[in-house]
């Protein structure tokens, strides 16, 4: 069973602005997805289309075998979802409004109160734990957020920019939490960011989305295969033969695209044989950032979607 | 059958109005000004001065025949007590729904809360339903508990005063049990329908406003003795609005979906 499929999906909003545009996914368990794309790419319709809050204007889409556009009450209580619009209650408590949240969703109040505790020590909100909601920071409230979406063990979790106003420590205790939700609960991440730099730390797999379409999807590897799988050399010498010329980027520093890491020793080889001095080699192969500008470049979808 | 996430919901809300003192102070200031201090003033008039209920008196001309010959001061008494005050408890349960339904629904949107609740394994009807016996709870505890005090009040006045005890009549017994709550449901669902597409507090709140305009006609109606009516006429009025209630409830719901309420 799939976590997520989306066949053919589409919405239109006033029946002229297309904000997703015949959209095709599948997501298997226990993946972390980053479904990248800049603001208004149509990330957070999605995240609303697969939570049966909006219902797709064409297409279908299941979450665990559910649709959620027809029974999105029993979807939601396999699903949590962390967006910017859901907030929770100034007047109660981080730990009054996660035990309220845990009611919702159907758990004892006993359970309920166990389970919010140790939520609020893992994300480093214990001291905070009777403070008012309304006197947390924006990342304090961020953090509560994906407490409050992982109360009832969810199977999947959507994450609609749930790094947005974190410091940098803060970034990195909710990555590790994520990445340890998939690891050891098995839970499906389906996180939506416009920072590249960030999905790429965590995510096992990818969507690229740009004005409601979607560019590519896979795993780095798939990505990058679609649009250069090699690497890039850069070497800072002297005496360069005169076919590296050319490559320079300025003074002493030089660019090479390679294939495989197997071509790197011939190049170094061929500069010392020429007599030249190798200060430094480094190679490095397409970041996220870069294959996501790359397929906006070429304005097209690697697989064809 | 309301279900236990339902129960935490409505429990939820009640505890956001009474916890919240300015907004308790809005549903308690009307009812404790209708039911005391009018009553007071009344009994106070009627005491002292009964020659001044001259007003009343196109009213009491059109009292049953059973009631005249008692004193002036008892028949402006009896007609405060089982004419006048129970238009108050038309008045009581309609502003105090509104206040809480107003907060429970269009408030939660303002603060963002709303789509939270959406993503909750409730049916958008289930989450209507608690919010709106949420606010029924409270507008019937303001209601009722309003009538205690207005009862406890007046007796011990008119026992200080006059020695006698004036006990409510039975259209009480109908105005409380089955126009009230009636009235209040109409109210509560007027807000909540309205919510849907209303994006503040304010604005769902000005819709129940419109519900007081006839009760205040019908006010007019009593003090001028236009109108008199008697329990059956009100028994009457109070079932087909019950009905009213139930059928605007139910058909309020089926007209909405997540897509219309997160507009």
């Amino acid at each position: 069973m799939k976590a997520v499929i989306t066949n053919v999906m589409s919405k239109t909003y006033a029946q002229t602005n297309k904000a997703l545009n015949r959209v095709s996914l599948s997501l298997s368990k226990g993946e972390v997805f980053g479904f990248l794309g800049p603001n208004g790419a149509g990330k957070t319709t999605m995240v609303k289309l697969l939570n049966g809050m909006l219902t797709p204007t064409e297409g279908r889409c299941w979450v665990c075998d559910i649709d959620p556009s027809q029974e999105p009450e029993k979807m939601h209580r396999i699903a949590g979802v962390v967006t910017e619009h859901a907030q929770m209650y100034d007047h109660l408590s981080g730990y009054e409004n996660l035990v309220f949240y845990g009611n919702l969703f159907g758990i004892r109040s006993s359970e309920s109160q166990s389970r919010a505790q140790s939520l609020l020590e893992k994300l480093g909100l214990t001291n905070a734990r009777d403070k008012k909601l309304g006197a947390y920071s924006t990342g304090m409230r961020q953090r509560l957020s994906l407490a409050r979406a992982m109360i009832h063990r969810p199977e999947v979790l959507f994450l609609d920019e749930p790094t947005s106003g974190l410091d940098p420590e803060s970034v990195h205790s909710v990555n590790q939490l994520i990445k340890q939700l998939a690891r050891e609960e098995g839970t499906t991440v389906f996180l939506c960011t416009h920072q590249l730099r960030y999905a790429q730390e965590i995510c096992s797999s990818y969507g690229l989305i740009n004005e409601g379409v979607l560019l590519a999807d896979g795993t780095l590897e798939q990505l990058r295969s679609m649009v250069f799988a090699g690497m890039t050399v850069s070497i800072k010498a002297d005496g360069v033969p005169p076919e590296f010329q050319s490559r320079g980027s300025g003074g002493q520093d030089y660019e090479v695209k390679v294939e495989s890491e197997s071509e790197i020793p011939p190049i170094v080889k061929r500069i010392v044989d020429h007599g030249g001095s190798i200060y430094r080699v480094t190679s490095k192969r397409m970041s996220l950032e870069e294959i996501y500008f790359a397929l906006i470049e070429q304005g097209k979808g690697g697989d064809g979607k | 059958m309301i279900n236990s996430m339902q129960k935490a919901l409505i429990k939820k809300d009640i505890k956001s109005i009474t916890s919240n003192k300015r907004m308790l102070s809005v549903i308690l200031i009307v009812p404790l000004v209708l039911t005391i201090l009018m009553p007071t003033i009344f009994i106070l008039t009627a005491h002292f001065v009964p020659e001044d209920a001259g007003d009343l008196q196109q009213m009491i001309d059109l009292l049953p025949q059973t009631q005249r010959g008692v004193s002036m001061e008892q028949m402006i008494t009896a007609l405060m007590m089982n004419n006048v005050m129970p238009l108050f408890f038309v008045i009581i349960p309609i502003m105090a729904a509104s206040v809480m339904a107003a907060s429970s629904f269009v408030g939660e949107k303002e603060k963002r809360t709303l789509e939270t609740l959406l993503y909750c394994p409730l049916t958008l009807e289930q989450i209507f339903y608690a919010k709106i016996l949420a606010s029924f709870i409270i507008s019937m505890a303001v209601t009722l508990t309003s009538f205690a005090a207005m009862i406890v009040v007046t007796q011990i006045e008119l026992l200080l005063l006059s020695g006698e005890l004036l006990l409510p009549d039975i259209n009480w017994v109908v105005i409380l049990l089955l126009i009230s709550p009636a009235i209040s449901l109409i109210a509560i669902t007027m807000i909540v329908r309205g919510s849907v597409k209303a994006q503040s507090v304010e604005e769902a709140q000005q819709r129940a406003a419109f519900l007081i305009l006839p009760m205040i006609l019908l006010m007019v109606g009593q003090l001028t003795g236009l109108i008199l009516i008697n329990v059956f006429i009100l028994l009457v009025i109070g079932i087909v609005l019950a009905v009213l209630a139930l059928i605007y409830m139910r058909s309020a719901m089926r007209k909405t979906s997540y897509e219309i309420v997160l507009k």
